[in-house]
């Protein structure tokens, strides 16, 4: 963390008046907390624990996608997560060979190269063939599931979300024992960006069987900026696509919203510790633009808690 | 239109609103008297509506603005009434649809004998395919190659809408009824593409195909048996028909289009979406006496069910829908119709290839059938709401044609 300290402090020339007021005791050390705070990974970051990283509408190609996905390999140095969830529009434009070395293979070699796991859900740009690209891990499914640690994660299709999909839904929510339950697809149930807004009818479907199955927390895309949405009937719902497209100041918070960034590509980090699952959504810039906690709800429709911490970003929405 | 025979001693002989001949409500008055008004007027209103065929745009109208002031009370209710209207209700629809197509086709009729329908017949090869090519490769270009699988809707033409402009633009003309078989070609073939390509369902075939050879069977044994009511025919084939298509994994709005041609019709057709006779005892006329009204009511519950589109969902490859029918249908009109004129046939000496122009635009206009198309191919979410609103959009169609016509010289607007 010191790196970072003396990076933005040491600039300022020794004559400097300013100098003088920096480096008074008091002013350091704020500067250096918040610092600190907005820099790095400040999530527990405890062996042992269920770490990911969630990040959607990312497959530009462009430069904006690879300064993200530096970003994200920066954090992976010392968040060591090696899991992936893809929140769909994985690719733009031409999707042949080429460009899923250029979309995907390349500006995520260094975390595929550590092991890191992608595990995908398509969106309305996505080629229907991308479900059978390895290196997405969707098996050959437009929708599936799978487990980590305490996690049941459940990956969907927004697209078509047809009766048979429904069906898939409800028996494998139904079914599931981890104490966690994760959804994600492309669509969001909630968004209150101004270019497309929430997906009502998904919401009218989806949104009973994730309350009577006791979901946690979904993550969506579409929306190309960042927004937490206040719990809505005990669920925590988070948009989070603008890890290679962006539309700067699309927001249009409104009381449902807890917290948003609109004005850079960022991603999210998460941890999951026992009953408890810590959040950090970060900037290309390295920056903390949202971060807190989820206690676990107890029971399917519980009411839970607000998420503990609030963001230290200006940008951020409380 | 004219005033109401009854009217009585309460007649008012106050000029009513042009076109529609509604008495205005008084503002003074018993309340007696204001209640005859209202029977008075309401019925007329409703009449009108319903030989405009303006209750399908009025509750697409509603769904538009219902959608998206108030979207989750808009999908709670209309997820809940969806089967009963789309898979259920409209089966009366195309039953009627079915009846106009039987009793033109069948002997005196308007578009007997059935080679008059082999150049049509080929345009509409040329009419869907070229559509569907350049939807695809639209939406490819587009970036939203996801909805590719929304090429059946550009097959479609509503043969209401598309009657009613080509009556504004023809009048009375051989492109009519050239038009009507291109479109009955053209939905036979969306509908059979939606049906084997995209079921509603995991498909049961061999358990629908027997099913639906037992409701063949029985509308026959009916027919043999000279029973004139069609609610025999709707009661017991129907039914097993409807049966047939839901078990087996397809659309059942379907039911009654293969029994529809067993029914008892009259020997003398009296034009497509002429009125039956009220005097008219004829199977298929009281099937249509009977079912007129109830239908219309169906199709404002059609539009209010499937056209309620939320405007934010509008990505660039909305525009697949609109480009393809009305780039796709006068280009793959004119290729095929020139194919078959090379091959041999001969088109009717007085449609020109202005009039093909004209004619393509006007098939362009899928609306009902195009939405009901989108129904059964895809689930609600973000590209059935895409293709819905390219269908509306599409609608852009008719003052294109009417333009088209205009600018060309075609039709009431030809200066010879």
């Amino acid at each position: 963390m010191m790196p970072a300290f003396r990076c933005i402090v040491d600039p300022i020339p020794v004559s400097s008046p300013a100098r003088r007021l920096y480096l008074t005791p008091l002013v350091a050390a704020a500067i250096a907390s918040a610092v600190l705070l907005a820099q790095a990974p400040a999530l527990p970051n405890r062996p042992g624990t269920l770490k990911f990283a969630a990040m959607g509408d990312n497959g530009t190609g462009d430069r904006a996608q690879y300064d993200m996905a530096e970003q994200m390999a920066k954090v992976h140095g010392t968040f060591p997560f090696d899991l992936v969830i893809m929140l769909g529009d994985n690719m733009y434009g031409g999707q042949s060979p080429a460009d899923y070395v250029k979309k995907f293979e390349q500006p995520y070699a260094p975390l595929l190269n550590a092991g890191v796991k992608f595990q995908a859900s398509i969106g309305n740009h996505d080629r229907p063939e991308q479900v059978n690209y390895r290196l997405y891990n969707m098996g050959g499914q437009r929708y599936y599931t799978y487990t980590r640690a305490n996690v049941r994660f459940v990956a969907l299709d927004s697209n078509l979300m047809d009766k048979k999909q429904l069906e898939w839904v409800e028996s494998t929510l139904r079914d599931a024992r981890e104490e966690w339950k994760v959804c994600y697809f492309h669509h969001p149930l909630y968004s209150n960006a101004e270019r497309h807004g929430a997906s009502v009818e998904l919401r009218v479907l989806l949104e009973p069987l994730f309350v009577k199955y006791g979901v946690n927390v979904v993550f969506s895309g579409h929306d190309h900026v960042y927004e937490r949405i206040k719990p809505q009937k005990g669920i925590y719902y988070f948009v989070s696509g603008s890890a290679g497209q962006l539309r700067k100041g699309n927001m249009a918070p409104t009381e449902e919203t807890a917290a948003s960034f609109d004005q850079d590509l960022s991603f999210m980090a998460v941890e999951v510790a026992g009953a408890d699952m810590f959040f950090q959504t970060i900037s290309r810039t390295g920056k903390t633009v949202d971060a807190g906690v989820i206690h676990r709800q107890l029971k399917p429709g519980a009411t839970m808690p607000e998420a503990d911490r609030a963001s230290l970003d200006p940008h951020v929405h409380q | 239109m004219a005033n109401h025979p009854g009217g009585g001693s309460d007649r008012d002989d106050t000029p009513g609103i042009e076109g529609l001949g509604v008495v205005p409500a008084p503002t003074h008055g018993p309340v007696r008297r204001r209640i005859r008004r209202w029977r008075y007027n309401v019925p007329r209103l409703s009449q009108f509506a319903v030989e405009h065929l303006l209750l399908l745009p009025l509750g697409a109208a509603i769904a538009l603005v219902w959608a998206n002031t108030d979207p989750e009370s808009y999908y709670r209710f209309t997820f809940s009434i969806a089967f009963a209207v789309n898979s259920v209700a409209m089966v009366f629809f195309f039953a009627l649809m079915t009846k106009e197509v039987v009793e033109a086709t069948a002997p005196n009729g308007v578009l007997h004998p059935w080679r008059r329908a082999l150049l049509p017949v080929v345009a509409a090869i040329g009419a869907t395919m070229v559509p569907a090519l350049v939807h695809v490769r639209v939406v490819e270009a587009l970036e939203e190659p996801m909805l590719n699988v929304g090429w059946p809707v550009t097959f479609a033409t509503d043969l209401a809408v598309t009657y009613f402009v080509a009556r504004v633009i023809f009048k009375i003309h051989p492109a009519i009824p050239f038009l009507l078989l291109l479109g009955i070609a053209s939905d036979a073939l969306a509908f059979l593409a939606a049906a084997v390509l995209h079921p509603a369902g995991d498909l049961h075939l061999p358990l629908g195909a027997i099913l639906m050879a037992a409701a063949l069977a029985v509308a026959y044994g009916i027919r043999r048996l000279r029973y004139r009511s069609f609610w025999v025919y709707t009661l017991s084939a129907g039914v097993i028909s409807w049966a047939a298509l839901y078990l087996s994994g397809l659309h059942p709005a379907l039911a009654l289009v293969p029994i529809m041609p067993f029914m008892p019709h009259a020997g003398r057709d009296p034009g497509f979406f002429v009125d039956a006779r009220p005097t008219a005892r004829d199977a298929l006329s009281q099937f249509e006496l009977v079912w007129k009204y109830p239908v219309q009511v169906t199709l404002f519950f059609f539009g209010l069910v499937n056209a309620g589109v939320r405007l934010n969902a509008f990505e660039s490859g909305v525009w697949g829908v609109p480009i393809a029918v009305i780039v796709g249908k006068p280009v793959g009109i004119f290729v095929a119709v020139g194919a078959a004129l090379a091959a041999g046939l001969r088109l009717p000496s007085v449609i020109g290839w202005r009039d093909l122009v004209v004619i393509g635009l006007t098939a362009a206009l899928g609306f009902s059938i195009a939405l009901f198309i989108n129904d059964a191919l895809l689930p609600p979410g973000q590209l059935r709401t895409e293709v819905g609103l390219g269908v509306l959009i599409s609608l852009v169609a008719a003052p294109l044609a009417v333009g088209a016509a205009w600018a060309l010289g075609v039709g009431r607007f030809s200066k010879h």
